[in-house]
This record gives structure tokens, C-alpha cells and sequence, in this order.
């Protein structure tokens, strides 16, 4: 009993001891080799457009910008490439952002430069919420022509890139404030005014 | 912040507002003329004030001591021709807010409200006098509004009782020009033209715009712009009391012509 017992049991430990070490090898070959070489041919042959398209870093979109010339006091239209995506207020954000930075022919923006945009919102009903920091309604003394200005550059800028935008709304803060120099009511909502860009 | 929704909403307690007014009290057909002939006072607005000063010029000149000075002027020349009483919504150089003074207008009973301002752009060449009254933001509910209330424009403050403390009053009041654009935009024309005939500016002509200040106000209302105090030339002259006197003349006298005026 005891010869066939120390027999039969080194047999099982050997057979596991030989399985796990194959186990082992076959776990190697599978997450090095073999499984690189299915990650490439994943790439290679199914989805080489997913990565071009989500990881292209190049991806921009086209926006018209309103500014100021000096010899009129008529909007005029300037083209910029912003990045592009993913949420059409992401793109807004940046567009608002170009406008403030001002123009890279000479124009002259209407915005005061030390204005943030803190956020841009996209309702389904087509009402575009555009959050700035104080700066744009402390750093600039407006009157009225200037007010307009500085209003309808953001409204038509918004309105007339997006197309899911049909109405602007300007907060300050986080909060309805009712001017930005005490002309321009702020609390109703904005529809772009193209009259006073330059044709 | 207001959604679309509540504006709705509020259009249309507005104009069911309206209609049970209309009920009670028929509308003649010539009430405008008969509304000229019940003016009594006219109020004069000062454009910003205290710690808000408005646009600057290059020499430290500011919009508020302007807009002010020009007021007291005309609030004189109209006392002295016209016999109307003339309310100022600031008399010295202190903040007024903006519902302050379209509550002023509206709680003497004005039959004229007049806005005073020195105009600024960013650039300096930009020179002129205009004139605005208020647009509306034509939304399509608006439109609307406005259309009824310009065909049954009779004063809007006799149908607005004021024991009526609620809400509904509030959404009266924050639209109560809608019923005088067309009379706004006559005073405008005269008042733009008498500018133009007697200061030697640029005529920027009459514009619409949505002023704060304008929106509020039961009675024909119009916002002066006489000048731009961001062009250095235009500064001088509005910080010069020979040329406030001839602003304040210029208005009083488009003010005389549209009351004079044939309905």
C-alpha cells in the first residue's frame, strides 16, 4: 500500500507539474505573440478609419468671426480654424475665445481682452447660453455704439457658425445681469442682427 | 434667468390680460392725438451716474457729468417754452438703476420719457449724433404683441390697474413700450432732425436698438446719443456748455414739432 501509494502519487504532481508549465508558455505566447499579432491585424484590417477620424489631432472647423474695423463702425467678417469637437459648445467656446483674443488682420475686437468665457451652453431649443467672467462688463467704459458692437459680435458669431443656435443668452457670472455698460438688455435673448456687419 | 416657456406663458397671460381690458373699455380711433393733448410731464433721464460713469474720452471727460449737465439744460428750456413739468430721473451725480428710472417715468404718469447720452466706440474716428428707439428682439411672440398693441395703442397705464399687486402687472410694465413704438420712432425722427440742423455733427440718423432703459417705459421714449466722447474732437465739444446748450435746444425742439403734429 505504501510502495503503490509513493508510486502513484510523484505521476499526478509530475502530469500538473507539466500542464502548468505548458499553461504558462501557452499564457506567454498568448499575450506576447500571438495577441500582439491579432492587435495589429485588428488595426490593420478592420478599423483603420475609427482612429483617423476620433484621433486625428488636425481635425478643425472653420468659423466666421465679428470684429471691428477702424474706419466704420460696421462688423466684419473674419475666417479662423478652431479645433474641432467633440460638442458643438466646445467649438463655440473656442470661437468666443478667438473673438476676445482679436483679429490676425488688424481688426479690433469689441470684447475687453481680459474677458474669460467660462462657459458655453447649447439648449435643445435652439437657445445658446454664453457664460462670461466679470472682465467684460468691468473693463470696458461702453457706450452705446461700442455696447451693440460687442453684443451682436458675440450673438451673430454664435448664430451664424452653429446652426444649432437660433437665440443668444448672456450671463455674467453665472447670473442674468441687465447690461454690460447700461444700454443693451441683457435679460431677454438675443437673435443675431447681420445689418450691422459690413457687406 | 427666463426660459421660453414662462415667456410664453407670460405672452399669453399678457394678451388674455389685454382682451378682458379691451372688453370693459372700447378704444376710439383717435387716441393718440388725445393722448398728446393729456401730456403733463416729461421726464429726463441722465444717462448713467455715481459709480457708473459711462463711456470716457481721452481728456477724463465723462459720459455721466455730460449726459447730466445737457438734462439740467433741457429740463430748463422745457419748463420755460413748453409749461409741461419735466421730472429728472437723477438731479446730482448718484447711481439710479435702470428699473428705478423706468419706475420714475412711469409712476409720474410721463407722456414723454427722453434718455440723454454721450456716445463711444472703440475707435476713435467714429463721430456723430443719433437717435434710438427701441426694437424688439422680433421673436415671433413679440411680433405678435407688438402688432395688437400698435393697433389699440391707448395708454396702456389706464388699463394696467395699479391695486393689481401681482405678477401679472410686473409682465405689463416689463414690456409697456411695445404700445408706443410707432410714436417713438416719430419723436426720433424730429428730435434726430433738429440735432442735425443745429450741431454740425455727422447725422448717424435714427436707429432701433434694444435699450434697457427704453423697454420699461409706458410713453413714447426715445435715448439721445449727441455726441461721441471717444473721438477727441466730439469730447471737447460735449464737455463745452455752448454745445450742450445747443443738444438741449435741438431736442426741445423736436420735442415741440412732434407734439405740434398732426395725428
Amino acid at each position: 500500500m505504501a510502495k503503490k501509494k509513493k508510486a502513484h502519487e510523484p505521476k499526478p504532481a509530475l502530469v500538473l507539474g507539466v500542464l502548468s508549465v505548458v499553461l504558462v508558455v501557452l499564457a506567454i505566447i498568448f499575450f506576447t505573440g500571438g495577441g500582439r499579432e491579432k492587435v495589429e491585424r485588428f488595426i490593420d484590417a478592420n478599423v483603420p478609419k475609427i482612429p483617423a477620424v476620433s484621433e486625428e489631432p488636425a481635425a478643425t472647423k472653420t468659423v466666421t468671426l465679428f470684429f471691428l474695423d477702424d474706419d466704420d463702425d460696421f462688423l466684419h467678417r473674419e475666417t479662423r480654424q478652431v479645433a474641432a469637437g467633440p460638442t458643438a459648445a466646445e467649438e463655440a467656446e473656442r470661437a468666443l475665445a478667438e473673438l476676445i483674443e482679436g483679429s490676425e488682420k488688424g481688426l479690433l475686437s469689441p470684447l475687453p481682452p481680459q474677458t474669460k468665457v467660462r462657459q458655453v451652453f447649447i439648449g435643445k431649443d435652439g437657445v445658446a447660453t454664453v457664460d462670461f467672467s466679470r472682465d467684460v462688463a468691468e473693463k470696458f467704459a461702453y457706450g452705446s455704439t461700442m455696447e451693440l458692437a460687442a453684443v451682436y459680435a458675440v450673438v451673430n458669431t454664435l448664430a451664424f457658425n452653429f446652426k444649432a443656435v437660433k437665440k443668444v443668452v448672456i450671463l455674467i457670472e453665472g447670473a442674468e445681469k441687465d447690461t454690460l455698460g447700461g444700454h443693451v438688455d441683457l435679460t431677454r435673448a438675443f437673435l443675431p442682427d447681420y445689418s450691422l456687419v459690413a457687406r | 434667468m427666463r426660459d421660453p416657456i414662462d415667456r410664453t406663458a407670460r405672452g399669453a397671460a399678457l394678451a388674455a390680460a389685454l382682451l378682458a381690458a379691451l372688453a370693459v373699455c372700447p378704444i376710439s380711433g383717435q387716441v393718440p392725438a388725445e393722448q398728446k393733448a393729456r401730456i403733463q410731464t416729461i421726464v429726463i433721464d441722465p444717462g448713467h451716474g455715481g459709480m457708473e460713469t459711462g463711456a470716457k474720452g481721452k481728456f477724463g471727460n465723462l459720459e455721466k457729468d455730460i449726459t447730466l449737465a445737457i438734462s439740467l439744460k433741457l429740463k430748463a428750456l422745457v419748463e420755460r417754452n413748453m409749461g409741461f413739468e419735466v421730472v429728472l430721473t437723477r438731479d446730482k451725480d448718484v447711481d439710479v438703476s435702470i428699473e428705478n428710472r423706468s419706475a420714475i417715468a412711469n409712476n409720474r404718469k410721463a407722456g414723454l420719457f427722453i434718455s440723454i447720452h454721450a456716445n463711444g466706440a472703440v475707435q476713435k474716428k467714429v463721430a456723430g449724433s443719433e437717435t434710438f428707439f427701441l426694437s424688439l428682439n422680433a421673436t415671433d411672440e413679440e411680433t405678435r404683441r407688438l402688432a395688437y398693441l400698435e393697433n389699440n395703442s391707448s395708454a396702456l397705464q389706464s388699463r394696467i390697474d395699479p391695486s393689481s399687486d401681482d405678477d401679472l402687472m410686473m409682465i405689463l410694465w416689463d414690456m409697456a413700450q411695445t404700445a408706443y413704438i410707432k410714436q417713438s420712432s416719430q419723436l426720433a425722427e424730429l428730435v434726430q432732425e433738429e440735432l442735425d440742423a443745429l450741431l454740425g455733427t455727422r447725422n448717424r440718423g435714427i436707429k432701433q436698438a434694444p435699450f434697457k432703459i427704453l423697454a420699461g417705459v409706458a410713453c413714447p421714449a426715445i435715448l439721445v446719443e449727441a455726441a461721441f466722447i471717444s473721438n477727441p474732437e466730439e469730447e471737447q465739444k460735449l464737455a463745452a456748455e455752448y454745445f450742450q446748450t445747443k443738444v438741449a435746444d435741438a431736442i426741445c425742439r423736436g420735442l415741440a414739432r412732434y407734439l405740434r403734429m398732426p395725428e
